[in-house]
């Protein structure tokens, strides 16, 4: 709708009138998830091509390893050899690993046997039971933070908040995981300093387990959040559409949320996307810290036995997983803020 | 460039930029910090007051004292020789990342502004999958590859660290190679390479000092961390990580013990911050990269946006 | 250009409706609006921008404050609606809204006001409205929070306002964000949202100023229809002496933070007492004051805040004396409600001099 639409009214501009907002906005969205897939293929190709390339780089001889030294004669090496493909040309390997893992099977660790899809499986749960209580932590503690920051501004939260954030982003994940441990766990026994109990046991008994490491996961990203939020927030609160609302008469709770929240909170929640890596590093000190039997437990006991498949199933799970969840997460924050303020996102 | 910080004209902001970096306090305190962490990583098993592998049975976990000044560990060993010992390890395992980092990430995204348009996108995509890796998965799959020291595992670290190098070094380039001067010099007939060499060069070369400033708190954090899981660490040999990995062992004796090797490690790193924070706000170049504590997650609001994200980091870099 | 009128007129069968004025009629008594020696400081303090306005809009009136930049009309206006920006405060004075004091009203107490009873419009309509709701629902929005309407009832009503204010299609407009919509259409918008809830009184600060002409006049018209059939109060800000004389009743003359001339409309125009009020005519074109070759007004107002002795004007003043040049200069009667800041203003010669121009 124009201004000419104003002076001429005519019937044949009004049935051509826009399309609906909504159809064409749409549209936006599906080409940029269609240019996220696009770009997906290529990089799980390539960190599927580094984990295997892990394995062929890896001058150990399995055959001897799982035979033993007195067993490993010559021509039960070479039986071995056969059976467990490392005969073939690296090639042929890499694809039927490849083909292999996207049913499922990561093959069986070169000493226990076990299944690595099955040890991974076990572990998983854990990883991911902090993982997402630390993405709540953060979003709670980072959001209210920053937002009363914002909104009283220069005051003395706003100055210790970030002070917070300062000390917090010099301070490694590990650290702050064993800053806690001391405050809370040994100092005053509040809650236990390591241990893993499932959620089917006793959900109170997981809560009390995984509180602390959530906790140390979740403080720098809130932190982060807290302080882009806090950013975002004081700029929205001096834009005349705020004004806007408050001269229509819309109570101050509703403003801030509806209105001034709603926009601010793009950049920041942008950001938990951006500090998905950082938080999976996390977990891995979470499990060094509180002994969690974690995927990162995991790879460090294989690690230590050089016992490859295991290696390369976990690094292929967690590169997956992080390539899928950071595809994912910024198709919504896209698809959620499409109509942004441009606040720099 | 830059967005505005919503700023009525009139008002002064938090923090008003100080006339030279060399007048911040906080410059100074951060150079005396790194110089003696570098002091110690080339003279600091010579220097330790006692020996760091001296076990003695008979002092376990006590407490700082004349004799001890950080205390002692679980075997009675000085936790202050251990520490001074540790630096070289950490500090020439942290620059080697950054090394890598620089060299991988660096050179590419100097060159992307001359190569044309596909290399520069195959480039981008390449920087994105990379930055979205965490690193300690890796590093611990190297060591299983190629063995378990330290120098393998910064290797993935250095990789990882090219991609923020190159989206630096590829954005100042970028800015400066279109800029009118290199015109009227390939216009004159100057080669390519003159132009990188001679022009671009010399505006570049800061905001890479910045980053590789920041890429090395990173790395620091990152050799520490990987101590802390016992990867590379060739007992008894001492490691800033490994004190405070065995300090958590015995957290119920001495829960004192972490906060020294912990504040060390804090200190050094935020000196380093502190100094990249400095000379960005000097350069005002606009390419800001502060990096995380434990994985490269960078504070900016988007991967393709270096527009430093928080406005008020000005107030933090006057002290 | 047809307006629905009907639409404007609040519906008195719906429960939803809020009691207001009968179309056409006037309250005897008391004042919409009512600023007296009102002060307003600037920066923190550091400099004074509004200096002793004194004003008032009687019910159905439409007053227009008119000014260079700077010349603290904006201010002025937005001390009466309690939005001062940051760094601004008022230092004296009182504002006063339907007899109860506002200058120092709490924040829930303007929610009170704000919207139900004082409405607003702003110059750049498009960022006084939240770019990510659609404007249907930001004045539903008003609708339910205000009036309690109910989500279908806000919608229905919501699409009667942008008809009645000349939208076309308002259907469609309902589900449009501001990003997509014309200057022009986002005015509208934003006046029938700021008299959704038949407020008494509507501050506009510049409305037309960043409209085209001819949307300009129909904004106008329909500023004078509200006027018209609610028994809307105006204060209107401009810059356009044009627009202010085609709008308004009665005329507030600013400059350099004071007030220098205050009167009817048609007093102002064909007898401009204060030398200023002369030039602006003069350069507007509007009157008499033909514009026989390119006419400005020599010289610059002064720094905003900046204390001076004596007439604020005097520097550029044509008729200066020296006696201009010290002491506070007071309002004097010269007509029916008019009011002009200047010692020559009762001068014979004054008189004559500024008709023989």
């Amino acid at each position: 709708m124009t201004v000419i639409d104003l002076i001429r009214p005519g019937p044949a501009r009004a049935a051509g009138a826009a399309t609906p907002p909504r159809q064409r906005r749409g549209r936006t969205a599906m080409v940029r998830i269609g240019g996220g897939l696009v770009v997906l293929v290529p990089i799980v190709a390539l960190s599927t091509f580094i984990t295997f390339g892990l394995g062929a780089l890896s001058n150990s001889d399995p055959a001897a390893t799982i035979l033993g030294q007195d067993a490993a004669t010559p021509a039960a090496v070479a039986h071995l050899n056969r059976v467990l493909g490392v005969d073939h040309p690296l090639v042929v390997q890499y694809w039927h690993w490849l083909t292999q893992a996207a049913q499922g099977n990561l093959g069986r660790s070169w000493f226990t046997q076990i299944p690595v899809a099955q040890s991974i499986s076990q572990r998983l749960p854990v990883d991911l039971s902090i993982a997402i209580l630390a993405v709540i932590l953060a979003i709670v503690i980072g959001g209210t933070a920053g937002a009363v920051a914002a909104i009283r501004r220069g005051g003395w939260f706003d100055r210790g908040v970030t002070m917070a954030c300062s000390v917090l982003s010099t301070l490694p994940a590990f650290v702050i995981g064993i800053i806690l441990v001391v405050l809370f766990a040994v100092t005053v026994h509040l809650l236990p300093a390591n241990g893993y109990v499932g959620p089917t046991t006793s959900i109170l008994q997981w809560l009390k387990y995984i509180i602390l490491p959530s906790l140390a996961l979740s403080l720098q990203v809130s932190a982060d959040i807290a302080r882009q939020l806090r950013t975002s927030l004081v700029e929205v609160l001096d834009r005349n559409y705020i004004v806007g609302a408050k001269v229509r008469g819309l109570p101050y709770r509703r403003i801030m949320i509806r209105h001034a929240l709603r926009n601010a909170a793009g950049p920041a929640l942008t950001i938990l996307g951006n500090d998905f890596p950082q938080m999976l590093a996390g977990a891995v000190a979470a499990e060094a810290v509180f002994s969690l039997p974690g995927l990162g437990q995991l790879l460090l006991e294989s690690a230590e036995t050089r016992d490859m498949p295991v290696v390369q199933g976990v690094l292929l799970v967690i590169s997956t997983f992080v390539i899928v969840v950071n595809l994912l997460v910024n198709t919504t924050l896209n698809w959620l803020y499409r109509t942004s303020d441009g606040l720099g996102a | 460039m830059s967005s505005s910080n919503g700023r009525r004209p009139g008002t002064r902001g938090p923090g008003a930029r100080p006339q030279s970096i060399w007048r911040l306090p906080s410059v100074w305190i951060a150079i005396a910090v790194l110089t003696a962490v570098a002091f110690l990583a080339v003279f600091g098993s010579a220097l330790a007051p006692q020996n760091p592998l001296a076990i003695n049975a008979n002092a376990l976990y006590q407490g700082p004292s004349a004799h001890h000044l950080f205390g002692t560990d679980y075997l009675g060993r000085d936790v202050l020789s251990r520490m001074m010992a540790g630096t070289r390890l950490s500090v020439l395992t942290a620059l080697e990342a950054v090394g890598i980092g620089l060299v991988l990430g660096a050179l590419p995204g100097i060159a992307t502004a001359f190569l044309g348009r596909w290399f520069d996108f195959i480039a981008n995509r390449v920087a994105d999958a990379l930055m979205t890796l965490p690193y300690i998965f890796f590093a611990v799959a190297v060591t299983a590859a190629l063995g378990n020291t330290l120098t393998h595992a910064m290797i993935p670290v250095g990789i990882l660290l090219a991609p923020l190098f190159f989206r630096v070094t590829r954005a100042a380039t970028l800015e400066h190679a279109r800029s009118q001067y290199v015109e009227a010099a390939e216009l004159l007939g100057a080669s390519k390479v003159h132009v990188i060499r001679v022009h671009v060069l010399r505006k570049v070369l800061p905001n890479i000092a910045v980053t590789t400033a920041s890429m090395a708190a990173a790395a620091l954090l990152a050799v520490s961390f990987l101590t802390f899981l016992g990867i590379g660490v060739q007992p008894p040999a001492p490691t800033w990580g490994g004190i405070l990995s065995s300090d958590l062992d015995y957290l119920s004796q001495a829960p004192w013990a972490p906060f020294i090797p912990g504040a060390i490690i804090a200190i050094t790193v935020g000196a380093l911050n502190a100094l990249a924070d400095a000379f960005r706000d000097r350069s005002s170049a606009g390419a800001l990269v502060l990096v995380d504590p434990v994985t490269q997650h960078v504070r900016r609001t988007d991967p393709r946006n270096l527009e430093p994200v928080d406005g008020d980091r000005q107030s933090q870099s006057v002290a | 250009m047809v307006i629905d009128n009907r639409n404007l007129l609040p519906d008195i069968t719906d429960p939803g409706a809020v009691a207001g004025v009968r179309p056409g009629s006037r309250q005897v008594g008391g004042e919409v609006l009512s600023i007296d020696d009102l002060h307003v400081s600037v920066h923190d303090g550091a400099a004074m921008a509004v200096r002793g306005v004194s004003l008032s809009i009687r019910p159905g009136e439409i007053v227009g404050l008119v000014g260079e930049s700077g010349s603290g009309k904006t201010l002025t206006c937005r001390a009466a609606l309690g939005v001062l920006p940051r760094g601004c405060a008022v230092e004296r004075g009182t504002v006063s809204f339907a007899g109860h004091d506002v200058t120092a009203l709490s924040r829930r107490g303007w929610e009170r006001v704000h919207g139900s009873k004082m409405g607003a419009v702003f110059q750049d309509p498009a960022s006084y409205l939240t770019p990510t709701i659609t404007v249907g629902h930001q004045l539903a929005e008003v609708l339910r929070v205000k009036l309690g309407l109910g989500r279908r009832a806000a919608h229905q009503r919501a699409i009667e306002l942008f008809g009645a204010v000349g939208l076309r299609q308002p259907e469609l407009v309902f589900h449009q964000i501001p990003a997509e919509l014309s200057g022009g259409m986002l005015q509208r918008v934003m006046i029938a949202t700021a008299i959704s809830c038949d407020p008494q009184l509507l501050v506009a600060d510049e409305p037309t100023t960043a409209l085209d002409v001819t949307i300009q006049a129909e904004v106008i018209e329909l500023l004078l229809q509200l006027r018209d059939q609610r028994g809307l109060a105006v204060l209107f800000v401009s810059h356009d002496l044009a627009v202010i004389t085609e709008l308004c009743d009665r005329v507030v003359v600013f400059y350099a933070g004071e007030v220098v001339e205050t009167g009817p409309t048609e007093e102002i125009i064909e007898r401009p007492r204060h030398p200023y009020t002369q030039a602006l005519l003069r350069v507007a074109s509007v009157g008499d004051f033909r514009r026989r070759e390119l006419e400005v007004i020599a010289g610059q107002p002064p720094q905003v805040g900046a204390a001076i002795d004596g007439c604020r004007f005097a520097a550029r003043c044509p008729l200066a004396i020296p006696a201009c040049g010290s002491g506070s200069v007071t309002q004097v009667m010269v007509g029916f409600h008019h009011r002009v800041r200047c010692i020559r203003a009762r001068d014979a010669d004054t008189v004559s001099a500024l008709a023989a121009r």
